[in-house]
């Protein structure tokens, strides 16, 4: 059952690179780093807000919006630059920043080990199907699934969304229609950053805050697009979902070789659909 | 100065270097022609055959563990243990080749990744014959060649005949169509190559010298480590290659030699906080030099347009 | 539409990067009158916890050294790398500190992995290497040869006298978890063994071997509570422990199994937990803050004192070894009465003892292993609200490492593995 909210967290990063990915075709590296961001947001704003109930849930809501703006910034001053480039330039760039936002954040918050405790109310666990679960992870099978509907919503009932899924399509046409595509890049890939730093600020309360934390998600997510589909949303939340469950279940059947499970499945998952579950074929 | 005497200048500074350069620097000049040949390797895929791997340190690794077990375990000397490098990575790469070259862009790569995930897995596992994360200890050349100054000499001929060999695939018949599959694989389809043969070809000649510069490497640390496997290894052909210059052939050895340069002075000079420079470096180069370092010395022959967007 | 960069932009950028780095570089220090040595640590990434305080350890030991005049009439000095905790990276800076900086010796590693890559090429460049952090017991043992001495705790001691306690507690049904690699299984190795030892009716009932740097551990909190086992260990640390901790809390693994571990009481896991802390856990710690621990030795609150004035932090146990290796380094060379290798090699060899603001640490000659005292405490909260060690027991490495003896069988063995 935690699978399900493990898997639930890892959605909200991976759909965020795989937006940026369908609209900008610049495969965000430095989306694990996002995640990171958030989370250390998270922990600032938790000790610096007073120990009130309340003060939880202004965290959750401010830290991805600090998030969001750094991924504006990057992407008005320097991705701007570079989207006429070959994409592989574009990913060791994407990398670089890796490198200089994480010794960022060994410079603000220090090189000490960090945690943002779980809410009161949230502590301890109910039981489902009389075994216990922590109520935690019941808050986040109700927010994820949540934000995954209005994210659906936000893709297939607005104009803006309209947009967007046009744009994974076609961009150039896009462009010729009058729409203004460099704004909308830079809408979606602030969006895409919100997500992440919400998936780490949600997140943060069930690991540890720390140095490093950018590579695990970054990976995962990284597993779960690609096996879902570059610039699905089904497949992301699918892929999500596959992963989720396997950490939790794959240990148990397979322990000797859990370092490998996650790429194992890619690898199966590749074979045999070579575009990922939902992806569709490059133009 | 023209690309020619460039190259004559090169050649000419690489012999005399050791009776110049105190014997670290040579050990570094080692490191980065090994490094070199490596991303020359990844090259012949990424910028000649448009295939991007992520997953190259698996074959580099096979070759780096192939040649230390030989000559700790069974005792093989050097000379007849490093010809195994490139078999057996020759023949992962076969393996996992045909698998991967079915996929294309994004999803290559990615399988690529996995299969190479797979490799350090049964690396770091099976501790029994790799010795798992303890790693294999004490693998140094022998008496012979061990000095700087002789390992040095003994990489750059290795190395050279690696580049030679490179050179003459791309040059070749084999080397053309693999560029015509890259650049339209339908249209190379219907002129009579066969895409997947040639793709796969391409594949496994790029694992095999990257298990040569695996097992060169191997003698140079004195030690082997699951490391050699994992996929942060595989991005440094990558960068490597990128800051080089994927256009032309000698970009990605210029891009070892100005990477690894510049990756030492700042990791010596900021040894806590070298990744912010070396990241600002690396994203001020992307924006600032299209080609690569390899632009900076002018045109090789065969710069290629960029292939159209989607 | 291309954005073109003016002409002759490129070649200028590269040249402006160039001559920053260049001009920022210091040149290699001539050969004079300090002692030099070379110190090779993770000091980017997730390993900064550890090695930043250790780093200040060391380097207030060192300016004590120096302001009392240094060793034989010379200051030392210590010159740093970053291995990016890499093994290879390590040998790249080690062969930089020895052909280029032509340091004395070659100290530092926090991963095994790099102590023993540091290692191998210490015995091959014959220089003197310290390994001042890293914790494996193979440096010494196994992998063990005349160019390196430990000048820390080995996994072997502290392990053991964690069973010691162990075995005083009624527990019989056993399990546990440990990140799968070699730390991991050492751990558990030594432990159960050294338990069955003490306690030869002990039971294993369960093991669990997540990944190293594993994220969610819901699965094996899940195994653990249906085990049947009383009590577990868990040498999962740092990063991990803390998510390990919290995961567990509200399944009350922890509290309807006995919680045992190898690190949980260091400051850079208890201190985020807070109010998450595991109350009750036993685990070793260095525990300077603890009443008992300060009659026992009186010196201590001074030297916490010298340390938070220069840091502005508490001291972690990684500083205390920083502290203490940067001086048994120095002994060696004042009792060799020189800074030559060979000569200090010697005067490891023949051992000393050396106290500290904590107790006695012996650096034993027939490994050239450092045998410090072991503390072994309880979680508890304190009046503060904060998570601390207590009820410290202390022993002294002495009475549990392997002895001389057993470390030579140990090498014979691994001698005849490598033919």
């Amino acid at each position: 059952m935690s699978g399900l909210s493990v898997g639930m967290l890892l959605f909200l990063v991976s759909v965020g690179m795989s937006l940026i990915f369908g609209v900008t075709r610049i495969v965000n590296l430095a989306h694990g780093a996002f995640y990171m961001v958030g989370a250390y947001l998270m922990v600032t704003l938790v000790e610096f807000l007073p120990d009130r109930p309340w003060a939880f849930w202004l965290a959750l809501l401010l830290a991805p919006v600090g998030v969001a703006v750094l991924g504006g910034v990057i992407e008005v001053g320097l991705l701007r630059l570079i989207y006429r480039r070959d994409p592989l330039m574009q990913l060791i760039l994407t990398f670089g920043l890796i490198l200089v936002i994480g010794t960022l954040v060994l410079l603000v918050w220090g090189p000490d080990n960090k945690s943002v405790p779980r809410p009161e109310a949230l502590a301890g666990s109910v039981k489902i199907f009389g075994q216990p679960f922590p109520s935690y992870y019941v808050l986040v099978l109700v927010l994820a699934p949540l934000v995954a509907v209005a994210l659906w919503l936000l893709f297939y009932r607005t104009r803006w969304g309209m947009l967007v899924r046009a744009a994974t399509v076609d961009r150039e046409m896009l462009g010729a229609l009058g729409v203004n595509v460099a704004a909308l890049y830079t809408q979606v890939f602030v969006f895409g950053s919100w997500l992440a730093g919400f998936g780490g600020a949600l997140a943060a309360p069930t690991v540890a805050v720390a140095l490093g934390m950018d590579g695990d998600v970054l990976t995962t997510a990284f597993v779960v697009v690609v096996i879902g589909g570059l610039g699905s949303f089904a497949g992301s939340f699918i892929g999500a979902l596959l992963v989720g469950l396997l950490q939790s279940f794959g240990i148990l059947i397979f322990p000797a070789v859990s370092i490998v499970l996650l790429f194992a499945l890619m690898a199966v998952v590749l074979i045999v659909r070579p575009w990922g579950l939902f992806g569709r074929p490059e133009a | 100065m023209s690309p020619r005497s460039w190259l004559a200048f090169v050649v000419v500074a690489l012999a005399v270097a050791p009776l110049v350069l105190p014997s670290f620097f040579l050990q570094l000049l080692t490191e980065i022609a090994i490094v070199g040949l490596f991303a020359t390797a990844f090259n012949l895929l990424m910028g000649f055959g448009g295939m991007v791997s992520f997953g190259h340190a698996a074959y580099f690794a096979l070759g780096a563990y192939t040649a230390a077990l030989l000559v700790k375990r069974v005792g093989v000397p050097l000379l007849a243990a490093l010809p195994a490098a490139p078999l057996v990575a020759a023949a992962g790469a076969l393996l996992f080749g045909f698998f991967i070259v079915r996929l294309s862009h994004t999803y290559f790569a990615m399988l690529s990744l996995a299969f190479a995930q797979i490799v350090f897995t049964v690396i770091f596992k099976w501790k029994a014959l790799t010795g798992g994360d303890d790693g294999l200890l004490d693998v140094w050349p022998p008496s012979l060649l061990k000095s700087p100054a002789a390992y040095y000499y003994f990489t750059l001929i290795i190395v050279g005949l690696c580049i030679l060999a490179l050179h003459a695939i791309v040059d070749s018949p084999f080397g053309y169509a693999l560029k015509a599959v890259r650049e339209n694989p339908r249209r190379a389809r219907y002129i009579g190559i066969d895409v997947r043969r040639h793709q796969l070809a391409a594949f496994v000649i790029s694992g095999a010298f990257s298990g040569v510069a695996g097992g060169l490497f191997a003698f140079y640390n004195g030690s082997v480590f699951p490391d050699f496997a994992y996929f942060t290894k595989s991005f440094e052909p990558l960068v490597v290659a990128l800051l080089g210059g994927v256009q032309s052939f000698f970009g990605p050895l210029a891009g070892a030699f100005g990477f690894k340069i510049l990756e030492w002075m700042i990791s010596r000079q900021w040894p806590v906080y070298w990744p912010l420079f070396l990241g600002a470096i690396v994203v001020v180069v992307i924006v600032v030099l299209p080609s690569g370092f390899v632009g900076l010395v002018g045109g090789r022959r065969w710069r290629r347009r960029p292939a159209a967007k989607a | 539409m291309r954005r073109r960069l003016p002409y002759g932009t490129q070649e200028l950028a590269v040249l402006t990067i160039l001559l920053v780095v260049l001009a920022s570089a210091s040149p290699a220090a001539a050969q004079g009158k300090p002692i030099r040595i070379g110190e090779i640590n993770s000091y980017s990434g997730l390993a900064t916890v550890y090695t930043f305080p250790y780093k200040e350890g060391l380097l207030m030991a060192a300016k004590e050294i120096n302001d009392a005049g240094g060793v034989l009439g010379r200051p030392i000095e210590f010159i740093f790398r970053d291995d990016k905790l890499k093994p290879d990276e390590a040998v790249k800076a080690a062969r930089e500190l020895v052909g280029q900086e032509k340091v004395d010796f070659l100290a530092g590693c926090i991963s095994s992995g790099v102590g023993l890559a540091i290692s191998a090429y210490a015995k091959e460049a014959k220089t003197l290497y310290f390994a001042t952090h890293c914790q494996t017991s193979r440096l010494t043992w196994d992998d063990g040869h005349k160019y390196v001495a430990h000048t820390t705790n080995n996994v072997n001691q502290y392990v053991r006298a964690l069973a010691k306690k162990a075995a005083t507690l009624p527990y019989k049904k056993w399990a546990h978890i440990s990140p799968d690699y070699e730390y991991g299984h050492n751990v558990w190795e030594e432990f159960i063994a050294y338990l069955r030892q003490l306690k030869p009716d002990v039971q294993v009932m369960q093991e669990n071997w997540p990944k190293l740097g594993e994220t969610d551990h819901s699965s094996y909190v899940t195994a653990l509570l249906q085990s049947n086992a009383e009590a577990f260990i868990s040498s999962v640390w740092g990063a991990q422990e803390i998510a390990f901790v919290k995961q567990a809390r509200p399944f009350g693994l922890l509290d309807k199994v006995k919680f045992i571990s190898a690190s949980v009481g260091n400051p850079d896991e208890l201190e985020p937990l807070g109010k998450e802390a595991p109350l009750g856990a036993i685990t070793p710690g260095f525990a300077w803050y603890d009443e008992g621990m300060q009659k026992r030795h009186p010196k201590l609150a001074e030297w916490v004192k010298k340390y938070e004035v220069r840091t502005k932090k508490d001291p972690t146990l990684g500083a205390s070894w920083g502290y203490a290796s940067a001086y048994i380094i120095v002994e060696a060379i004042k009792r060799a009465k020189s800074a030559e290798t060979d000569k200090v090699i010697s005067a490891l060899g023949e051992g000393y003892e050396m106290e500290f603001p904590w107790g006695k640490v012996i650096m034993r000659g027939c490994d050239m292993q450092a045998i410090p005292p072991q503390w072994v405490g309880t979680v508890k909260m304190n009046a503060q609200g904060k998570p601390v060690l207590s009820d410290i027991e202390e022993t002294h490495g002495k009475d549990v490492i392997r002895s001389c003896d057993e470390v030579a069988k140990i090498r014979a063995v691994a001698a005849e593995k490598k033919k």
